[in-house]
């Protein structure tokens, strides 16, 4: 009894979030990237960040990269739905110019890593 | 002291108080071993020497017995009765530090009658002694306090019936090192012992009986030693404690840094204490062959002067002619412009007195790739000769702990009184127990022990070398079996310099022929400042004078603050850098400051006087902007063009290390060898001698200021002002 159990258990399937496979999955993550690559051109005119289309485009891609290596069902779904709710916030003006801009990180310093750069900054 | 670690007191096989080393053993000296006695500790046999202490005997086997009066490097007094111990068949308990063993003694050091007679004494030092322990600066590291916690009565009988308070002493005024708060004297008379057995300066001593026995100095008098900072270690109680550190911090609150002293050529090792940033004190740490447990006043009260005066951001000059500070990168920017416009011949480096072993690499490798060959330092030494080729002829050779074996010491116009108080101390320790004489060619100078004065004329060298001399000197170093001579580098300064080191070598060489033992060196010079050896070894060339006279462009000064290169001297278009840690001498001259680390806040190599590599540690961060000295010169490399091709501190050693092996052997220290070469070099060099022998210290009040950071010092001023007015009081 206690053996059929545990393998009940190891067997069971977890309840899927939105897909039910990968190629699912696969298919709205490529619908997110789309919906974003077509408002790109929104944002730039929107928010009048000074950045280009093309910049826009690669941060895009990068975050989508940043991510190639989830395979869990569950988490690309949570992913995309969160990037919905990004793009969705970018459409209403909830954000504003300083939530896009942070994409990009403009007030970090880069550390020094030459010698040069640390004896100035006088870190060891 | 329950404090000192057991290790020591296991170390010491003889009776003697000779330091314990068992490396130092020459030829003649090794004495058939008498035949070893049993006695038993607690049940423990141990077999010891016949004359051995009980109390040496017990610490042979790990156990310790407590004490106040006895010390290792004293002479026994037993006066303190905490050491009483039982032995078998005696009728009373016997003071286990002056008692020595017997065949077959039986000695119970946990017995209930050993505990009793402790108890007994404990107890009427605490009635003699007040409970000011919360405001008293020993508070933490007072072995009355905690001989009290292990082997005191947890009660007291003493009450003051008659409510006339307890005994209570007058406190005296010792100087403005050494805070005294006599009241707390237990009369352990280690003080006394130290003054006149270590110091040489015999002006302690006690008065009165009883209860009303006193330590003091009789008539009120500054204690007029430069080795006087011991005995506020040495002091078991809070009687003796250090002045400049009074109220200022608490032993546990303090973080501790090993490390090594820069103020006088020995290199002694020495404890940081370290509390927010700030260095608190500085202690002695054993090292057998260098300190013993000692240190000398200016290394251990000059920490103050690492706080004042201070160069704490880079500085450039203005167009009126003044300095004002600027950011690293525009000093960087304006020094390596100045050093990149100037041609290779007219660019000179001079390293001063504190500069560590890693930024005289880094800055000798900057100037040999900028073109140049120009790097000296401040301190001469003649170059004719063998020069500083072989490296005995400027060095140490005895070594320190060796002077105490030597059964001769022929001082040559040296002060080593205040040159190296250490070498000094161990000199009149070999004098005081080993019937060591000693002779100096120089001006007369007090050096705390008889001496037979040669003269100060520099041919007393020459006849001496020569044995045309009749004086009785030369009578003494023919018959000495382990003759040292020492001769003061200050000494080669002038024309004479290469003469009288030829002499010198010479005179060495011959008593070093006549030995039986061959492995004893002879010639010793003693260098005055704690970078010369290190410079040397890298290929710096002494002096500047030479160098000066080309009329260099472009001066780099590294920490150089002795005043030898100076604004007349240059052309008047000269660029001057400096690159140091404290606004003196050299910084007043600069058009570029940059500022550096003194020796408590890098980790650096030193090499003292005998050619020992030693490292400091980073006790505190250097203040404001100041950087590590090798960084300022790599970064200086990158922006002039010439990359100096090391990034880390493991990468600068690897570099030392292919200059010299012994840079960064720490602790280590060679023989030397080559002494019969290097004289045959210097034959030619053997011209007359006929000027005197003059040294720069000769009274206490010279002594306290000599580098940038005692020059700083608060203390260090009080000091020379306070030994002034004790030479003019009538005492």
């Amino acid at each position: 009894m206690a053996a059929r159990e545990t393998v009940k258990s190891a067997c069971k399937n977890v309840r899927p979030l939105v897909s039910a496979d990968f190629c699912e999955a696969r298919r709205r993550a490529l619908g997110l990237y789309r919906a974003i690559y077509r408002y790109i051109p929104y944002i730039v005119k929107h928010f009048d960040i000074p950045k280009s289309e093309e910049d826009c485009r690669w941060k895009l891609r990068e975050y989508f990269y940043r991510n190639a290596c989830v395979t869990d069902i569950r988490v690309i779904d949570m992913l995309v739905i969160k990037g919905y709710m990004e793009l969705k916030e970018m459409k209403h003006m909830w954000q504003q110019k300083g939530h896009v801009m942070a994409h990009w990180n403009p007030t970090l310093e880069p550390k020094p890593y030459d010698f040069i750069g640390k004896f100035l900054e006088g870190i060891d | 002291m329950l404090r000192q670690p057991l290790s020591r007191a296991l170390a010491l096989t003889s009776p003697v108080r000779a330091a314990p080393l068992t490396a130092r053993r020459f030829a003649d000296q090794v004495q058939a071993q008498p035949e070893k006695v049993e006695v038993f500790i607690d049940d423990q046999p141990v077999h010891v020497v016949p004359g051995t202490t009980v109390l040496q005997a017990a610490a042979q086997v790990g156990v310790e017995i407590p004490r106040f009066c006895y010390h290792e490097r004293l002479a026994v007094a037993g006066n303190c009765r905490m050491c009483l111990v039982e032995v078998e068949k005696s009728p009373k308990p016997v003071a286990a530090c002056a008692m020595p063993v017997m065949k077959g003694m039986r000695v119970k050091t946990n017995s209930d009658l050993t505990r009793k007679a402790r108890e007994g004494v404990m107890e009427f030092l605490l009635v003699n002694h007040p409970l000011d322990c919360p405001i008293c600066d020993q508070g933490g590291e007072c072995d009355l306090q905690d001989q009290s916690m292990a082997f005191g009565s947890d009660k007291s009988r003493f009450t003051d019936i008659h409510f006339s308070g307890k005994r209570a002493v007058e406190d005296k005024d010792v100087g403005p090192l050494i805070k005294t708060i006599m009241t707390r004297c237990i009369h352990c008379t280690r003080c006394i012992r130290f003054a006149s057995e270590v110091a040489g300066v015999d002006d302690f001593g006690t008065t009165g009986r009883g209860t009303d026995m006193q330590v003091g100095t009789y008539v009120e008098k500054m204690f007029l030693s430069e080795l006087s900072g011991n005995i506020i270690d040495l002091c078991p109680v809070g009687a003796l404690t250090s002045k400049p550190y009074s109220f200022a911090a608490r032993p546990w609150e303090t973080r501790r840094v090993d490390s090594v002293d820069v103020l006088d050529p020995l290199g002694s090792n020495i404890v940081v204490a370290t509390r927010t940033n700030e260095v608190l004190r500085i202690l002695p740490r054993t090292n057998e062959e260098i300190n013993e447990e000692w240190l000398a006043d200016k290394s251990r009260f000059a920490c103050d002067g690492l706080k004042r005066q201070r160069l704490v951001s880079p500085m450039l000059v203005d167009s009126r002619g003044n300095l004002t500070p600027v950011d690293w990168e525009d000093a960087i920017v304006a020094t390596a412009r100045a050093l990149r416009d100037c041609p290779p011949d007219k660019l000179l480096a001079v390293a001063g007195d504190l500069a560590d072993a890693e930024s005289l690499v880094a800055l000798k490798d900057l100037v040999n790739k900028l073109g140049s060959e120009n790097t000296c330092t401040e301190q001469y030494f003649p170059l004719e000769g063998a020069g500083i080729d072989l490296r005995s002829s400027y060095l140490l050779n005895t070594k320190i702990a060796n002077v105490e074996d030597a059964d001769f010491v022929l001082l040559i116009g040296t002060n080593v009184r205040f040159e190296a108080p250490l070498l000094n101390a161990r000199i009149r320790k070999s004098f005081i127990h080993k019937e060591t004489d000693v002779a100096l060619v120089g001006p007369k100078v007090d050096l705390t022990y008889e001496y037979m004065h040669a003269g100060d004329s520099a041919s007393i060298v020459k006849d001496l070398a020569t044995g045309t001399s009749s004086h009785a000197v030369a009578r003494r170093l023919e018959q000495a079996k382990r003759p040292v001579v020492i001769l003061g580098a200050e000494q080669l300064r002038g024309p004479e310099g290469a003469a009288l080191l030829a002499y010198t070598q010479q005179l060495a060489l011959k008593l070093h022929d006549k030995l039986a033992d061959k492995s004893w060196k002879v010639l010793n010079v003693l260098q005055r400042t704690a970078s010369q050896v290190a410079a040397l070894d890298i290929g710096y060339k002494p002096g500047v004078g030479g160098a000066l006279q080309g009329g260099p462009r472009v001066v780099y000064l590294l920490g150089a603050d002795s005043g030898v290169v100076t604004r007349e001297a240059l052309p008047k278009d000269a660029f001057v850098i400096y690159q140091g840690h404290h606004g003196d001498v050299g910084a007043q001259i600069a058009d570029v400051v940059l500022p550096g680390a003194a020796y408590t806040e890098k980790r650096a190599t030193y090499v003292n006087a005998e050619g020992r590599a030693q490292q400091t540690l980073l006790a505190v961060s250097p203040p404001g902007k100041a950087r590590d000295d090798w960084k300022i010169i790599r970064a200086l490399s990158e922006v002039v063009g010439e990359r100096l091709p090391y990034d880390n501190l493991d990468e600068v050693r690897a570099r030392m290390s292919e200059i010299s092996p012994a840079l960064v052997a720490y602790g280590d220290v060679q023989d030397n060898n080559y002494f019969a070469q290097a004289t045959a070099l210097a034959q030619s060099l053997q011209k007359s001698l006929s000027g005197k022998l003059d040294v720069k210290l000769k009274q206490l009040e010279d002594y306290f200021m000599t580098d940038p950071i005692s020059r700083a010092s608060p203390t260090m001023a009080k000091c020379i002002q306070a030994v002034i007015k004790q030479k003019q009081s009538p005492y």
